[in-house]
């Protein structure tokens, strides 16, 4: 395997870093300031729940909005821009390209949500919380959050080979808040008793990706622990996934005619 | 742009800001006034259903149990004390922030207080405090503290005391629970509605409890509860007077010159304690103490 994804790859954080995406860290910041500051004063009894609640949540919605608005952004800026050709003109492939693109915009993620995970462990500090054991269940949430954010990204990366970012926004979108509903769709084909319409459901719930595998913020910031065999599963769950996705892409962005 | 003509841009930003937003501030109180007492009385939950929020909420329920705790905590805030208020939003949005988390014990736990205390500290509504804390249990079957609170609703606002028995030493027997629980349970079946067992439960709940404001409401009960018994000691003492000079003493005084007191006793926060035309002793006319209504 050549160099080529991973210079790719760089290339693709250095122009994220470039067009000020890791912005969003002063806004996280100020808000878990505020939030540790405001939250003993206006409620009662759940300053380090907030804490934890809030700073998860925010760094999984930042994540999620990064990963779609720039993943659908990836290729066709390229295009638009007509760099993609001068690119495609050195010794690379295609799917090296894309695998570039996706290892690049993955790289920005996890160096924005370490630079929260920072912002929230300060966060917790302030409120007078001393660290123990358990809050290592808080960086297993944050790396399920990670596994979340490597799928939405692939998503939109899959879409944006053959389609606008408008589209692939809206398609993306549509996926992840489908795979949130993943159980319920599954759920209301036994509800209405139909075979047919059972078996339709539990296929669609075994193809869809189940977002809900990955959200444990609620269990963590009970203090509850979380099983090694969950984390495996996701990570494999996640790997599958998202090769599945790049080989898709892969398949079609080789095939795309970009005259 | 020429460099002039930039500079004259910046400082024409630099200026406008402040006075647009003055301007904006102006206009947002104008707006308030006509608003606010408007929203006030329009004051309501959109959504109502707590599994509807928390299909809504895509993930991020804990986080929304958080913002509507803290909506259910500023609502109760700022109508305690106010004479008719019927806390009708209250019960709904503890429901809808322990439905979208059901291990908020904080919500259980403070929202029954917040339900069963009497108007204008509360909603007066024992029942809807009750079935939150049996919600509660029903989610948290191992937290004792949630069997406390229940057997403190039965015991105190509802008087039933085999059922406040039942829930103390359920509450014994999870993880964790101090032996006072299974103390507790003895003493509430045994003699349900004494004095000293009240407050024996009040103490240990004031003891327990970090919050200014749910501390407060238990340091006036823990006087009341006090000002209560010195009253039932105070009329003890009457009758013995009453029995040695064949008349009712004017006052505390006399009791104490009559060597029946070792000194005038005060309420708990300092007020010497009155003698009625009754013959009975009663709390100064000037004291903050409230005793708890019959």
């Amino acid at each position: 395997m050549s160099a080529m994804p991973g210079i790719v790859a760089i290339n693709t954080f250095r122009e994220a870093v470039r067009d000020r995406v890791l912005y969003n860290l002063i806004f996280f910041a100020l808000m878990m300031i505020g939030a540790a500051i405001l939250v003993g004063q206006i409620s009662i009894g759940i300053e380090r729940l907030v804490i934890i609640n809030l700073g998860l949540s925010t760094i999984s919605i930042f994540g999620l909005v990064m990963a779609i608005f720039i993943g659908v952004g990836l290729v066709y800026k390229e295009i638009e821009k007509r760099t993609l050709y001068s690119v495609l003109a050195k010794p690379i492939h295609r799917w090296e390209y894309l695998a570039g693109k996706y290892g690049g915009l993955l790289l920005t993620l996890v160096v924005n949500t370490s630079f929260m995970t920072v912002g929230l462990a300060a966060a917790l500090y302030y409120v007078g919380r001393p660290f123990v054991q358990s809050d290592a269940s808080i960086l297993i949430a944050i790396y399920f959050i990670l596994l979340e954010l490597a799928l939405v990204t692939a998503f939109a990366l899959f879409f944006s080979c053959f389609s606008t970012p408008m589209l692939s926004t809206l398609f993306t979108l549509a996926i992840y808040v489908t795979g949130i509903f993943a159980n319920d769709i599954r759920e209301f084909g036994k509800f209405t008793k139909n075979p047919v319409m059972e078996g339709l459901t539990r296929v669609i719930y075994y193809v869809l990706p189940n977002f809900h595998n990955f959200n444990v913020i609620g269990a963590v910031a009970h203090g509850d622990s979380i099983a090694f065999s969950l984390v495996w599963q996701n990570t494999a769950y996640a790997v599958v996934y998202v090769t599945l996705l790049l080989l898709a892409a892969s398949a079609i962005f080789s095939r795309r005619n970009l005259k | 742009m020429s460099v002039a003509g930039r500079t004259r841009s910046l400082w024409t930003a630099i200026v406008a800001t402040p006075i647009l937003l003055f301007v904006l501030a102006a206009l947002q109180v104008r707006i308030d006034a006509h608003t606010r007492s408007e929203a006030a009385q329009k004051q309501d939950l959109l959504v109502r259903s707590g599994s509807l929020l928390k299909r809504m909420s895509l993930g991020y329920d804990s986080l929304l149990a958080d913002v509507y705790w803290t909506r259910a905590v500023q609502y109760y805030g700022s109508r305690i004390g106010q004479r008719g208020e019927n806390f009708e939003l209250l019960a709904p949005l503890l429901d809808i922030s322990t439905t979208l988390d059901p291990r908020l014990i904080v919500a259980y736990r403070f929202g029954a207080i917040f339900l069963s205390e009497r108007k204008p500290l509360g909603a007066d509504r024992s029942d809807l405090a009750v079935d939150l804390a049996k919600h509660g249990i029903a989610a948290n079957p191992n937290q004792w503290r949630l069997y406390y609170d229940l057997g403190f609703l039965y015991y105190w606002h509802l008087k039933d005391y085999p059922d406040a028995a039942t829930a103390y030493l359920e509450g014994g027997k999870q993880p964790g629970a101090p032996l006072i629980m299974k103390l507790m349970a003895a003493r509430v079946a045994e003699k349900g509605g004494s004095l000293e067992t009240s407050r024996m439960i009040f103490a240990e709940m004031y003891e327990s409890t970090k919050d200014k404001n749910v501390r407060k409401i238990l340091m006036k009960q823990l006087r009341a509860l006090k000002a209560e018994e010195d009253e039932m000691h105070l009329d003890e003492v009457i009758a013995e007077y009453r029995k040695r000079f064949g008349r009712n003493p004017a006052s505390t005084k006399e009791m104490v010159a009559a060597g029946l007191l070792p000194g005038v006793p005060v309420d708990p926060v300092g007020f010497p304690y009155v003698i009625g035309a009754d013959g009975k002793s009663h709390l100064n006319p000037d004291s903050p103490v409230e005793l708890p209504k019959p």
